[in-house]
């Protein structure tokens, strides 16, 4: 079957808007909510800090830019009047603990805890300064 | 580790004698900003370190790169992969020294505009950068402000083909320290 310039024009035209469609929903795509992200490591405070603090190269390409669960007590919540929250969580006689940047669509979700509690927050590592930095965090719950 | 083991030390160790003129932060915040023709590119990391010592001047950041949060996720990726690979090269630090800081007196409330001279590593180049910052005492808080240009070559930053006639290739870098905490005893 030969197709008709009309046939063709109408397939073309149909690719166009379609790639446009793409690029424009690519373009415009904000960062994923980690929610429903598997973890590819399940960890506790003590434990990520000793790996990084051990051989940070070594840690970095096990973490780096991947998704990780840490278990610990809140030592710190800090709060920018909602614009910004930072929850920390460890120990309040270490100088090392993990950081971890909520998720802006996450942010109530902090707010029926306090410090001492313990909690499971799932975030991107972003590497070690003084603390293993987690960004785009969320709260698990504790039947996850 | 090289910036931060000092630091963690420093920490750990200071006495209350001499902890009053040191100053660290967690807290700090980093914006870096481009305008062109394509499109501004601004990202924003609010969670610096910076360790600020008075008596002697020497002020020193670290930021990491993956840190830095964009309003697109595309163009995050494209930061990261493309342009500082933060995989390779994950953190940025500046080292620098404030000319005259004994005139920085930290009782009552001030500001002072002062010249800072240090080294900025990212991206695997050291280069030197002389700028001026704001430090403000306000009701015993001490903060502190600066901003510098970059230029994206000196860096060994590459820009693709494709886009390099429409990109600005120099950064304009905000640094922001809010509220610097006094160094304690742990």
């Amino acid at each position: 079957m030969v197709l008709s310039k009309k046939n063709i024009a109408i397939t073309a035209g149909l690719i166009v808007i379609i790639m446009t469609g793409y690029l424009y929903k690519e373009y415009h795509r904000q960062l994923a909510d980690i929610t429903s992200v598997q973890p590819v490591a399940k960890i506790n405070v003590a434990a990520i800090v000793n790996l990084y603090q051990n051989d940070e190269t070594k840690a970095n390409q096990q973490y780096l830019n991947k998704t990780i669960q840490v278990k610990g007590a809140i030592t710190e919540i800090i709060n920018q009047q909602d614009t910004l929250i930072n929850v920390f969580i460890g120990d309040t006689n270490s100088v090392h603990n993990v950081s971890c940047l909520l998720d802006k669509r996450h942010f109530n979700t902090i707010k029926k805890y306090t410090t001492g509690q313990q909690i499971t927050i799932k975030g991107i590592c972003t590497g070690f300064l003084l603390d293993v930095e987690l960004n785009r965090c969320v709260i698990v719950q504790d039947n996850q | 580790m090289k910036f931060l083991l000092p630091l963690s030390l420093f920490i750990m160790v200071a006495s209350s004698a001499i902890a009053q003129s040191k100053y660290f932060t967690k807290a700090g915040k980093i914006t870096f900003f481009s305008k062109s023709s394509l499109e501004n590119i601004e990202a924003v990391n609010n969670k610096v370190v910076s360790v600020l010592d008075v008596t002697t001047g020497q002020i020193e950041f670290a930021v990491l790169m993956k840190g830095f949060e964009f309003e697109r996720a595309l163009m995050q990726e494209h930061f990261n992969e493309n342009y500082v690979e933060s995989d390779k090269y994950p953190k940025a630090i500046f080292k620098g020294t404030i000319e005259n800081s004994k005139g920085i007196s930290l009782t009552g409330d001030n500001a002072f505009t002062l010249k800072v001279n240090g080294s900025l590593t990212m991206h695997g180049v050291t280069n030197l950068i002389n700028t001026t910052a704001v430090i403000t005492v306000k009701s015993g808080v001490v903060s502190a402000s600066c901003n510098f240009n970059i230029a994206l070559e000196d860096y060994k930053i590459s820009v693709p083909a494709v886009v390099a006639d429409k990109i600005n290739k120099r950064l304009t870098i905000a640094v922001s320290i809010p509220a610097y905490q006094v160094m304690t005893t742990k």
